[in-house]
């Protein structure tokens, strides 16, 4: 018969000792991305290196051939969520070359097939940005051809945004809806999440001719270039903000899609505001570059009278309702009804859009809806 | 710091090092635990860490003063005191928004409301958890039920002990003080559990409830107009089991990280969907919140001591109340309701006494309809409870009536959801057994096997970390 080992304080210390060696063993790689991704700091600059030479002493033993070998089964079963990854493994099981590709190969196809040089890069900083912008209307497609609408971008599109506009355009069969969105994801962190290879997965084979884009939320951070630490808002990180952010729009707009740049809402926190409107600054300055490309502004529908933060609107019946959420920062389904038919009217997909849920007053009751055209509003 | 995060996992590592090396001197060790647990909170948001600290310490005064009374009405006087400060604190920052728009939109029903700057506070993390610690802290003073005079370090680590800081388990104070009292016992370190807890925990909260939210749940309750009968229902019953994974993953996570710094913590759930009843759910289901309803709510209102008709308006007082308590919004107010319903349509099946139906109430097919209509009942609830609005929420009620094909039925989330919802049956042997197994192992080698876990649950999951249903709470 075994003996059951007594739990005492050195058998919590053995185990503790028998997981922290194993755990460097089988995730030194893992630790190294964990450390790569966190928020640039001092400390993430220690832990960088500190795992970095972790991984470099444990690498050649190959224990973490393991863990690609798990990634790789996994893929092939369809297990993943991760659409570079997806790709990656579609890609190789279609070549017959499994489990040869790995997925860095894909990431970095996806990257060089992006050549256009960004048009906007070079462009001025401009003091500030328009309140007021328009939404004219899309040309009519075809009859009989749908309308492909790719809604993407961050929890700024995720939470809120994209669920109104799927909601509205669901009962629409001339409107095809693409999800390309991702929370907790920006243009500054390439090496966290990387739009220039995740977007073509994200999209696969449909190809939108249209693009609404509600990202940068997470962008008020500084980040590493060539191994130099780019603290927000110097000339350095706007001039490689701005290159990124073209870099992305070259991407999206390559096979002749419209979009629609849906800035950044003014925010609860007054430090994370000047972020905001400093990104809107950089957007705003790249997007004017591309006359395929409108920079619309929500804040007079989601903002106040001036464009400061608003919590709460009133709709037509009086009933008060909350447009963004708790947080401070993303909209409310409310809120993103505010800005949907706009978005809708743009979009233009056939004479008989179902618009209907929730209209909510502006705060600068300037008769959106005749700056906008035609409303589409089922008010109730 | 979320738990599932390399963060957590070195700062636990780092606190359980030094909390053991301090043992001894138990009065050290305590504040160290203090120090780490306003460190952890400060991870989130240092502007309400004197928040915390000052709750802790309103209750931590109220309890003191509550027992150095020599007349009852000054203990009343302390108590009354120190739970309104704790509720005021707990409505400004959660209620007063939804106050404002809920009399605003009354107001607009016959007359033109006055315009007015609702304000609207950013809710701290984990405000309604230790509200309520801090709530029982006084309490148990007040009933007696603490044997010892109340320290000031103990009140504040109490309510602030960073394992059930955020989310629970709710702890009582009578319960937990007492281990505060003398210095942790290094030989009583329940390892095997502890790991087994910790890793059951994580696999529930990052590899089901995760899977289930982004491929199933979150895309039905998005657009509900967009999918079918059986997308639908998948989603139903895809949230039932994410939200159970979600929480219980997180308790059994907490439970385990206290009892490998040597403390214990109640159960919080014990299989609920297998429950047979409205009651017996709630016997099972977030236990440490439905015992606290049931003591400091319930039974303080008159329990079931004031006849049939008075104890079904204290079901549905304390229900609505524990709907409210998770969040400031009408679709919790149902929800709530409808599980008050459930306890008092139950309580009167109950008291039917005809023999036939007695005899037909024991049998295991009975029992198990019983199961299978309370689960849909509790499912119905969750729609609720998920849905943003009561318009989202009643489109997906009606999606149920519209053909369509399970299109969102991929192996990862039917096995998610197998696991999420029949797990719950899994015989208690079965756990007894792994860890008497485990127990038979060197140290090093169960090391080794935990991070073999975490390193599968690692993979398994899907990417980013979604954070806690309940931390909004």
């Amino acid at each position: 018969m075994r003996a059951q080992r007594f739990n005492s304080l050195r058998q919590l210390a053995a185990v503790m000792a028998g997981f922290a060696v194993t755990i460097l063993l089988i995730e030194s790689e893992a630790l190294t991305v964990w450390a790569d991704r966190l928020e640039v700091s001092r400390t993430a600059m220690i832990a960088m290196q500190a795992t970095s030479a972790i991984h470099r002493t444990l690498r050649p033993l190959g224990i973490e051939d393991v863990r690609e070998e798990g990634v790789a089964g996994l893929d092939r079963l369809g297990w993943s969520d991760d659409p570079a990854r997806l790709l990656a493994a579609r890609d190789a099981y279609a070549a017959g070359a499994w489990p040869g590709r790995s997925c860095e190969a894909t990431i970095a196809t996806a990257r060089t097939a992006i050549t256009a040089p960004p048009r906007g890069a070079s462009a001025p900083v401009v003091a500030g940005v328009p309140m007021r912008t328009t939404l004219p209307q899309l040309a009519q497609p075809m009859a009989g051809k749908p309308r492909t609408l790719a809604l993407v971008g961050d929890s700024m599109m995720a939470v809120g945004l994209s669920d109104i506009l799927l909601r509205q355009t669901a009962a629409d069969q001339d409107v095809r809806v693409v999800k390309a969105f991702r929370s907790g994801t920006g243009l500054a962190r390439p090496d966290v999440f990387d739009w220039m290879a995740e977007y073509p997965a994200m999209i696969g084979d449909a190809q939108p001719d249209a693009i609404i884009v509600a990202i940068g939320a997470n962008d008020g951070q500084g980040f590493v270039d060539n191994g130099k630490v780019l603290a927000f808002g110097t000339d350095a990180w706007v001039k490689i903000y701005q290159q990124r952010t073209a870099a992305f729009l070259n991407m999206l707009t390559q096979n002749g899609a419209h979009v629609v740049w849906v800035a950044l809402p003014p925010m609860k926190s007054g430090a994370y505001n000047e972020k905001i409107a400093e990104i809107n600054r950089i957007t705003y300055t790249v997007v004017s570059q591309y006359p395929q490309v409108i920079w619309w502004n929500p804040a007079p529908y989601l903002g106040g009278d001036k464009g400061a933060y608003r919590e709460f609107a009133t709709t037509p019946d009086g009933k008060t309702t909350r447009i963004r959420q708790a947080d401070g920062i993303h909209m409310s389904d409310e809120g993103a009804a505010l800005l949907a038919p706009a978005l809708l009217n743009w979009l233009n997909p056939a004479p008989a859009v179902h618009v209907a849920q929730l209209a909510l007053v502006p705060a600068n009751p300037a008769n959106h809806a005749k700056r906008e055209g035609r409303s589409r509003v089922i008010r109730r | 710091m979320l738990f599932p995060t390399v963060q957590f996992a070195l700062f636990f590592l780092a606190v359980l090092l030094v909390a053991w090396s301090l043992c001894r001197l138990n009065g050290v060790h305590k504040l160290f635990l203090l120090g780490a647990s306003y460190l952890f909170y400060g991870f989130w948001d240092w502007g309400y860490v004197p928040l915390l600290a000052g709750i802790s310490l309103v209750s931590g005064i109220a309890a003191q003063r509550i027992q150095a009374s020599e007349t009852q009405k000054m203990r009343k006087t302390w108590l009354i005191a120190g739970v309104a400060i704790c509720l005021s604190t707990l409505a400004y920052f959660k209620y007063t928004s939804f106050f404002f728009t809920t009399v605003l939109d009354l107001w607009a029903r016959v007359a033109r409301p006055p315009r007015v700057l609702i304000p609207s506070p950013l809710l701290p993390l984990g405000v309604s958890f230790f509200v309520f610690h801090a709530i029982s802290l006084m309490m148990d003073a007040y009933r007696r039920k603490l044997k010892e005079r109340v320290r000031m370090l103990d009140a504040l680590l109490y309510v602030a002990f960073f394992p059930q800081l955020i989310a629970g388990p709710i702890l009582r104070a009578s319960s937990f003080l007492p281990q505060l009292s003398r210095p942790r016992d290094p030989n009583a370190i329940r390892v095997n559990r502890a790991l087994l807890l910790i890793v059951a925990g994580l696999f529930k909260k990052v590899v089901i409830s995760n899977l289930l939210a982004t491929r199933l749940v979150e895309q039905v309750f998005a657009a509900p107009q967009t999918f079918g009968r059986a997308d639908t229902l998948l989603a139903i019953y895809g949230y039932a089991a994410q939200i159970y994974c979600d929480f219980s993953g997180y308790t059994d996570i907490a439970i385990g990280c206290a009892m490998l710094l040597g403390y214990r913590f109640p159960r919080n759930f014990n299989a609920p969907y297998t429950a047979t009843n409205p009651q017996d759910f709630w016997r099972r289901w977030h236990i440490s919140l439905s015992t606290w309803l049931r003591d400091y709510l319930y039974i303080p209102l008159g329990g079931s001591r004031g006849g049939a008709w008075r104890t079904c308006v204290n079901l549905m007082i304390t229900m609505l109340l524990g709907g409210l308590w998770h969040g400031a919004a009408w679709t919790f107010v149902v929800w709530g309701a409808l599980h008050g319903f459930y306890l008092v349509a139950h309580r009167m099946w109950n008291a039917i006494a005809w023999q036939p139906l007695q005899r037909m109430r024991e049998t295991a097919a009975w029992r198990w309809s019983s199961r299978l209509l309370l689960f849909h009942a509790v499912c119905l609830g969750w729609v609720f409870f998920r849905a943003p609005s009561f318009a989202i929420a009643f489109a997906v009620l009606h999606r149920l009536a519209i053909p369509g094909a399970a299109t969102l039925a991929s192996v990862p989330v039917i096995l998610a959801l197998t696991l999420g919802l029949a797990g719950q049956y899994q015989p208690l042997r079965w756990r007894k057994a792994l860890e008497h197994e485990l127990g038979c192992w060197p140290a090093m080698a169960r090391g080794a096997a935990f991070a073999g876990a975490i390193f599968m649950i690692e993979l398994l999951g899907p990417s980013g970390v979604a954070p806690f249903i309940y931390f909004r709470f």
